[in-house]
């Protein structure tokens, strides 16, 4: 008996292929879409200051907006991307709402128990050091920060889903930098 | 210096990779992904509720005109109203006024736009067209 053939991988439907089987009425494409982008989406709201607290709701607002507004999506960058400055829309407006300043999670680095204690001390510093930094940034060069350091975006993609042109999002970029680096020296 | 530079931006990058990821890894994504389905499939049973805010923007503007023209109407109409006694119409039958009155009449047309009073010596029945000078002498009379 001849070994049996390995199956063949089915390839994942994408996000447009999702986004229309939604927009047909298909709500586990929803949850598929949730599933995919959800961590993504959270890091990058966490790194724009969302308390964890908070966190689970706004990642759950920001996909209720996008699907709302699913119609309007032109495709112009990724659907990631264009979550995540939906995200920011979120954020904010959950920022006025509670004014409250953020409300960085120091501890959760110091719980961890991988690695030597004072390495772990080291970089929950600089972690908060750098959040208190973003804090300070415009919005504008938050997103662009977060959305080319973490997410790792490219300018084109960047400056297609906040509105402007690569080159200025490349200056918002160097702004950040050169004022994160004032906060972590 | 460069070294220092580059290092600098290295760590930045590191850190700015590892911003959020613990908090990332504590979202239960399953319960989130059915919290999500949960409100989408919710809303989309709710009957529609069209607000005033959910209308085309045309209505609204629309809307905010007719408003700010009838209150403009509202605000003209109130000023006018002190001043309301001088545009009201009273209808007068000359029939049944004497002739001094008439007089008084007359001397009060001659004089349309002026709002000072006019003393008999200013104006007499010479002043008077044929036509009008006719009128008074028909309603004198009438009354005789």
């Amino acid at each position: 008996m001849p070994p049996a053939e390995p199956l063949a991988a089915v390839p994942s439907p994408t996000d447009a292929a999702l986004i229309t089987a939604w927009q047909g009425g298909d709500e586990q494409a929803a949850a598929q879409l949730v599933r995919r982008h959800a961590r993504a989406l959270a890091r990058f709201l966490a790194g724009a200051g969302a308390p964890e607290p908070d966190l689970d709701d706004v990642v759950q607002e920001t996909f209720i907006r996008a699907f709302r507004a699913v119609g309007t999506f032109r495709g112009q960058c990724r659907f990631r991307t264009w979550l995540l400055t939906i995200g920011g829309n979120v954020l904010k407006d959950a920022h006025r709402r509670a004014k409250r300043t953020r409300v960085v999670p120091l501890a959760d680095d110091l719980r961890s128990t991988d690695g030597d204690p004072h390495e772990r001390a080291v970089a929950a510093e600089a972690e908060r050091r750098l959040g208190d930094g973003l804090g300070r940034l415009t919005r504008m060069q938050r997103e662009v920060f977060l959305l080319r350091a973490q997410q790792g975006l490219e300018y084109d993609e960047i400056a297609a889903a906040l509105g402007t042109t690569p080159g200025a999002a490349r200056v918002h970029y160097h702004h950040a930098v050169r004022r994160l680096k004032e906060c972590l020296t | 210096m460069k070294d220092d530079a580059t290092f600098h931006d290295a760590k930045l990058q590191e850190l700015a990779q590892r911003l959020g990821t613990r908090a990332a890894e504590r979202l239960d994504v399953e319960r989130t992904a059915q919290a999500v389905v949960t409100r989408l499939h919710a809303e989309a049973r709710a009957p529609a509720r069209p607000s005033v805010w959910s209308q085309p923007a045309w209505l609204k503007i629309a809307a905010a005109l007719v408003i700010v023209v009838g209150a403009g109407a509202v605000a003209r109409g109130v000023r006018q109203a002190p001043s309301g006694a001088a545009g009201s119409v009273e209808t007068v039958d000359l029939s049944d006024m004497s002739a001094p009155q008439l007089r008084a009449l007359l001397e009060s047309v001659g004089q349309p736009g002026t709002q000072e009073p006019v003393s008999s010596q200013d104006v007499g029945l010479e002043d008077l067209s044929p036509a009008q000078l006719r009128t008074l002498l028909a309603s004198l009379d009438i009354q005789t």
